[in-house]
């Protein structure tokens, strides 16, 4: 239950995404601030739930951006959003980190997949800007949308996180 | 070698290396050539587009509500631009009228063939935007044509104001557009526009080569040395290299300096169009070629 809960939830996110963010972002800015908050959820249950599933939902829903918006290359979200979520679980899973902390990750989280994304392609010269020029363009920029989401959604995301790994480590009691 | 092994037994280690080994893999296959995009594709990209086009368009307009309201200011000087270029426009039309029907005259007197008469007679495929890609390396918009609509790839697609892209890739019900802020000359997913000069058809001509992210303006190349073109020219598609149709306007020249081998000049073009708050574009049909040749 709260599993599909959780995988809606994202979804819906994934859809407003692409479709409602682009009006709130003021024109002018719509190539500078990039909304990642799939991302940002992954991240999330990479610090309040299993690392597995972090790897799962990052795979999955990354995948899903690779093929809804395929222009280039595919696979390239689906495989850092599933290793990024799953090395987050890996390092923080049995801390229980607080706001701030978490805040910390997900921003340099969110720099980190953002760079290498642009590193990727670069290498298959899909871009040719230089790096310095990109992480003032949009990286930095969109980093400020991103952190803003974190501290909106931090409390609704780790209660959803925080008890859908408490009811599966019942359930493996029983 | 054992080294290696060592690491490899290791489960994390080794399950990060099959996951890298597909990651290449995907790579592989999405660089690869192809027509088509393959069924599991085209069915999450329509069902996902199902779910998306509830949303995009309501936000618009709860969006171009608070617009309006902005723009209240400027809208009677709009008005009077508006009214002047009504009247010149109605003038231009009775010329038009007069010149097309001289043109058909001839047409028919140099006995055009049925292929040469329908060549420039493009459709225009109103479509609406669905969703605009969250990636800034990679801006693809969805549209809602898709091929059962006939959108092909490789169609131009305008908005009122200009040329914004082509479609990369269709699925039943939706096509996917790649802006040409993406055009690169080392990217093979784009290809070089041949355009000319507005005014000037049969004495320009230059080739969009490259999109300068940096300062977010096209770069035109391969102009001839003895090419008049001015700052403030209006740059339209010339329709010669095949892909894209002719006169679809893309935007006006900037500066126009010596390239790099100084034998050409290359020139900067602004953008018409501009891609944020996109709605309705067009996507621009021409007629079938191949067909008319058998």
């Amino acid at each position: 239950m709260s599993m599909n809960r959780i995988v809606l939830l994202m979804f819906l996110v994934f859809i407003l995404e692409g479709t409602v963010m682009p009006w709130i972002i003021p024109a002018g800015f719509g190539h500078r601030i990039m909304p990642h908050f799939v991302f940002v959820i992954v991240i999330f249950s990479g610090l309040y739930s299993r690392r597995h599933l972090a790897l799962l939902l990052g795979v999955s829903f990354g995948m899903l951006q690779d093929i809804v918006y395929f222009g280039h290359l595919l696979g390239i979200n689906a495989f850092f959003m599933g290793l990024m979520g799953y090395f987050t679980g890996v390092l923080f899973e049995r801390r229980r980190s607080t706001i701030m902390m978490a805040i910390s990750v997900v921003g340099f989280a969110c720099i980190l997949y953002d760079s290498v994304i642009y590193f990727i392609y670069s290498v298959f010269r899909i871009t040719s800007e230089s790096y310095a020029w990109a992480l003032i363009d949009h990286i930095l920029p969109s980093l400020f949308l991103q952190l803003a989401f974190a501290l909106a959604c931090y409390v609704p995301v780790r209660k959803l996180f925080e008890g859908q790994s408490k009811a599966t480590a019942e359930n493996d009691e029983e | 070698m054992i080294e290696l092994l060592k690491l490899m037994r290791n489960k994390r280690m080794f399950m990060l290396m099959i996951g890298f080994i597909l990651f290449i893999a995907v790579i592989g296959y999405s660089l690869s050539d192809r027509k088509e995009l393959s069924w599991p594709e085209k069915f999450l990209k329509d069902s996902t587009a199902y779910v998306q086009q509830w949303f995009y368009k309501p936000a618009g307009y709860i969006a171009g509500f608070f617009e309006d309201i902005r723009n209240m200011k400027t809208i009677y000087e709009e008005n009077e631009q508006l009214r002047i270029t009504a009247a010149a426009y109605s003038r231009d039309k009775i010329k038009y009228n007069f010149i097309e029907k001289e043109n058909e005259r001839y047409k028919e007197e140099l006995r055009f063939t049925k292929q040469q008469e329908e060549m420039f007679n493009y459709k225009y495929l109103i479509a609406q935007v669905i969703a605009v890609s969250n990636d800034a390396n990679n801006r693809t918009l969805s549209i809602n044509l898709g091929s059962k609509n006939g959108i092909k790839p490789n169609m131009a697609v305008t908005t009122v104001k200009g040329l914004i892209g082509i479609v990369r890739s269709v699925t039943p019900f939706t096509a996917s557009v790649t802006p040409i802020t993406e055009l690169n000359e080392t990217s093979q997913s784009f290809n070089p526009v041949a355009v000319t000069i507005l005014g000037r058809v049969d004495e320009s001509f230059g080739i969009l080569s490259n999109y300068n992210k940096e300062t977010s303006r096209l770069v035109m190349t391969k102009i001839a040395e003895d090419d008049k073109m001015e700052f403030q020219d209006t740059v339209i598609t010339s329709g010669l290299g095949g892909v894209y149709p002719r006169g679809l306007v893309v935007g006006t020249v900037e500066n126009k300096q010596l390239g790099d081998f100084g034998l050409t000049y290359t020139a900067t073009v602004k953008l018409a169009a501009s891609f944020d708050h996109l709605t309705e574009v067009f996507v621009v049909s021409v007629p079938e070629l191949e067909e008319a040749e058998q």
